[in-house]
């Protein structure tokens, strides 16, 4: 790259004050000794000058105002209660989480099903079912207890020994 | 495919309902049943209740004995349709075999009997982690009452 291609290169930011003092003053000085460089320059020098003059003429006749106002208006605008709550179901339902919701029901429905199972606060029932009891011929109760939902079989047997007369060994029982 | 499963919800989806059927499975199928017998002897002769016994005091409430002392505790895991004894005080012995399980219920066949000779036999079903009171055999002046709880493992 020749010196020229460098330094048309710079012109336009040593125009604007962005070059270094070091480097403007180098194109300063090759401009004075170039006429091609100096041409370039002053062809910048007048669009910059053409833009300038177009800006100034034009800025005067836009219409900031209305704009700032109209802006002012819809932020501080009250919309409707169910604009906002579409709004907000709109925010809250995108499909990412509505991706997450499918594990969570599917979370929610086995962990209702596993509460259903296993009820906490130990008010499960604790009742025993009995399908069968055979007590040889002894006398048997079956009681069940409402506040801890307990089943008890209570078999009526004489006081140590066995004796087979049952009737002698009912009286023995505790009464409930 | 394998793109649809770096997507972490799917993942995450298939992973989660991985665990809960394995969960699931393995709380259905119980290896075996881990069954105590605590035996309390009831008697009338003091008013005495066992620091033991706290937290059954409404389940012995039905049984009218002023006193109540803990004699011993026993827990062994049994094998569904296998069975194991526990040795009850006064030469006496309880049988229990595991039936089934369903609906998170245990079914339990229980056979008391005394020397020889058999004094009860019952079968409960019995909620997984719950008990149930057999009562009535004497003992010492008193009644044992047996609190037989089981829990599926």
């Amino acid at each position: 790259m020749s010196q020229c291609e460098t330094v048309q290169e710079s012109i336009g930011r040593w125009l604007d004050g962005e070059l270094p003092a070091a480097d403007g003053d180098a194109v300063r000085r090759h401009l004075a000794g170039c006429t091609d460089c100096a041409a370039a320059r002053q062809r910048l020098e007048k669009i910059q000058l053409s833009l300038s003059s177009v800006l100034a003429a034009e800025t005067p006749e836009l219409k900031f105002a209305p704009f700032w106002r109209e802006l002012q208006r819809r932020i501080e605008e009250k919309r409707p209660w169910h604009e906002e709550l579409i709004e907000g179901c709109r925010s809250i339902f995108t499909l990412p989480r509505l991706a997450w919701a499918v594990p969570a029901a599917i979370m929610l429905v086995l962990g209702f099903l596993s509460l259903a199972k296993w009820p906490i606060g130990g008010q499960a029932s604790n009742y025993a079912s009995v399908e069968s009891i055979d007590a040889h011929g002894r006398n048997v109760a079956l009681l069940r207890e409402d506040e801890t939902k307990t089943t008890i079989i209570w078999l009526y047997q004489n006081p140590e020994g066995e004796n087979e007369n049952v009737e002698e060994a009912a009286k023995s029982g505790p009464a409930f | 495919m394998l793109k649809k499963l770096r997507n972490p919800v799917l993942l995450f989806s298939l992973a989660f309902l991985t665990v809960a059927g394995w969960l699931s499975a393995a709380e259905n199928n119980p290896q075996a049943v881990q069954v105590t017998i605590r035996t309390i002897l009831a008697g009338d002769k003091s008013d005495e209740f066992d620091p033991k016994l706290k937290g059954m005091e409404q389940q012995l409430k039905p049984l009218k004995h002023r006193s109540f002392r803990a004699l011993k505790d026993e827990t062994q895991t049994i094998a569904w349709q296998g069975s194991k004894s526990f040795e009850i005080p006064g030469g006496r012995s309880l049988t229990i075999t595991p039936q089934d399980f369903q609906e998170n219920r245990i079914g339990l066949k229980v056979r008391l009997i005394q020397g020889d000779k058999p004094l009860i036999d019952t079968t409960v079903k019995i909620a997984n982690k719950g008990n149930f009171i057999l009562g009535g055999p004497a003992h010492e002046g008193g009644s044992l009452v047996l609190s037989i709880s089981a829990a599926a493992q």
